[in-house]
């Protein structure tokens, strides 16, 4: 049996395609990517190295940059706190109900399957300044915002629409992971706090937080990773617009390499992108498993 | 008997009451938007300008072939069920192999692989995306179904070989042994005991990927510039911007676009939302 197990022949037919794959479009295109970054690289002409110029310029000279960064890092920790509030307290609602958990658990997630593409659309066609809304505000006397065009404070009004949809569209998808975990805890523990005095909420706070710690570390990185690479509902509702005021990270990214095709410029955008998703989840972990050991 | 008392009280309580409210309301909230886009999309568009919350008085299916028409929807759905189905089959087939050999098989780099293929998916799309462009437009694979499947298969993959890693450890060594024992090789192992009774992480790492796919759209829309070969979500930008104003068929196309997720969903849906929650709790 062993001898089988141990076919260094079959070990390489079987892991070969996969991990060629992963080296040709994954591993070689980020180091062409760092590569890139340090580079003047415009479409037609072959790059030319120029160090960290790029890099200068992103963090020096670059408006939009700043505005994109700003936009991407409220994104992630609007979407962090309140999807993780709401997830979790969504779930802990489900898990205790004794009729139709299943389909309003269905429902909540269903958008989380959906296109942002199309609901994207959907959403804009809501806000229109003069249609949707508005008109039923209208009805009711108010004067509604232009939501989606309106580019004043230091978060524009589109960011925090925008913002709104992901978490209406998202939410699903941590109270789906939450309520896995919570099915999981042995309903005993629930029954022992019971006999001893503890109420629902102290059982909540003393035996489900604690022992949903390790999904937060799961739900927690999908999300803010999610949420850094945000591209489909900005894309498709407001475009960047009005003005780069709602311009994130991978709009951004986008507009630079394939509107004005300054590849290295945009190169220089993702390997900022891959930090940040790099830092945020090494974070997760950290903080999280800490808080673990002390308690 | 007691029990049952207590069941009925449970369900009386005024938290209770309270808390089916709240969910009620809120799948209101989840529903309303997408059944106003049906209704919008059989309305005209001075019936939208007007009153568009009200139901159509005339419904207007000819919405939906002006859609299917002007946003070339028909091509734009088989190139998304080409490019997602070919994926699929691939992305599932590599995907076994490797998390086979990783879960099953023993030899010192199984960790550290599977470990290097985790990683991928914290790495965001947008991070190949020049240097990919760059090499497949000189390779001629820009424009072609088969350029952009290949990202997809490499970014399916991370997943699909997480959950069949998980899928392989929990099967029992018996089998194998005695499969040995009785002559059968190492690929009878695999093609004949492994993926036979691996059917439900097939099933599900093959939704999810599927249903990833189907909805992406950044490199759709980097990778393929021709009409005739677009994926549906690249269509649908068709009718973005400001200026855009033909709400109806806009809304047409939407409903069809997102039609077979939500057919696929409504059936499926209890199995994919395990799939999902099986593989991040083990995770």
């Amino acid at each position: 049996m062993d001898k089988l197990l141990k076919d260094k022949k079959a070990i390489i037919l079987f892991v070969t395609p996969a991990l060629a794959m992963f080296v040709v479009i994954l591993v070689i295109p980020i180091i062409q990517m760092f590569y890139y970054s340090l580079c003047d690289y415009a479409a037609l002409t072959p790059p030319v190295f120029k160090g960290l110029a790029n890099y200068k310029k992103l963090f020096f000279k670059d408006a939009t940059f700043k505005i994109a960064l700003k936009n991407s890092l409220f994104f992630m920790i609007f979407s962090a706190v309140t999807q993780q509030i709401i997830g979790l307290f969504l779930a802990v609602l489900l898990t205790n109900i004794p009729r139709g958990r299943n389909l309003f658990k269905n429902i909540y997630y269903l958008p989380c399957v959906l296109s942002s593409a199309a609901l994207g659309l959907l959403w804009a066609f809501m806000f229109n300044p003069k249609i949707g809304i508005n008109q039923l505000l209208a009805k009711i006397g108010i004067k509604g915002p232009l939501w989606l065009m309106d580019s004043k404070g230091f978060i524009v009004l589109p960011m925090w629409v925008i913002a709104f949809v992901a978490l209406w569209q998202y939410v699903g998808q941590n109270m789906m992971l939450y309520m896995a975990q919570i099915t999981g805890i042995s309903r005993e523990l629930f029954e022992a706090s019971y006999v001893d005095g503890a109420s629902k909420p102290q059982a909540f706070w003393y035996i489900t937080l604690p022992l949903i710690k390790p999904m937060m570390i799961t739900s927690l990185s999908l999300n803010c990773i999610g949420s850094l690479k945000f591209f489909d509902l900005v894309y498709n509702m407001t475009q960047g617009g009005p003005n780069h005021r709602t311009e994130v990270l991978a709009t951004q990214l986008y507009a630079e390499g394939f509107n004005y095709f300054k590849y290295g410029y945009a190169s220089a955008i993702s390997v900022v992108l891959l930090v940040m998703c790099l830092v945020v989840t090494v974070l997760i972990k950290r903080v999280i498993k800490v808080e673990t050991y002390e308690s | 008997m007691a029990a049952v008392e207590k069941k009925k009280k449970k369900l009386l309580s005024p938290v209770m009451i309270l808390i089916y409210v709240l969910l009620i309301l809120l799948a209101f909230i989840y529903l309303a938007p997408l059944l106003w886009m049906l209704s919008v999309s059989l309305k005209d568009n001075a019936g939208v300008m007007s009153a568009p919350f009200s139901l159509p008085e005339t419904i207007h299916w000819k919405n939906y072939a002006e859609a299917w028409r002007l946003g070339r929807l028909g091509a734009a759905l088989l190139n998304s069920v080409l490019v997602c189905g070919a994926t699929l089959v691939i992305s599932l087939f590599f995907g076994s192999m490797a998390a086979f050999a990783i879960a099953r098989m023993k030899w010192k780099l199984s960790e550290l692989t599977h470990m290097f293929f985790l990683v991928g998916m914290m790495v965001p799309v947008h991070c190949i995306l020049i240097p990919l462009f760059v090499r497949f437009a000189k390779l001629g694979l820009t424009n072609s179904r088969f350029g952009l499947m290949l990202p997809y298969i490499t970014f399916s993959l991370p997943m699909t070989i997480f959950l069949l890693t998980g899928f392989f450890r929990t099967m029992p060594r018996e089998i194998f042994e005695s499969a040995a024992i009785d002559g059968c090789s190492i690929y009878g192992c695999f093609f004949k005991i492994a993926l036979p009774l691996c059917k439900t992480g097939f099933f599900i790492s093959g939704l999810m990927t599927f249903v990833g796919n189907w909805n992406e759209l950044l490199l759709a829309m980097v990778f393929i510039s021709d009409p005739a070969r677009k994926t549906l979500p690249v269509t649908l930008t068709y009718f973005v911007g400001p200026y855009a104003t033909n709400y109806v068929q806009m809304f047409a196309a939407i409903i069809i676009a997102i039609a077979p997720t939500i057919i696929v969903y409504s059936l499926f849906s209890n199995q994919i939302v395990e799939g999902l929650t099986a593989g991040a709790v083990k995770g």
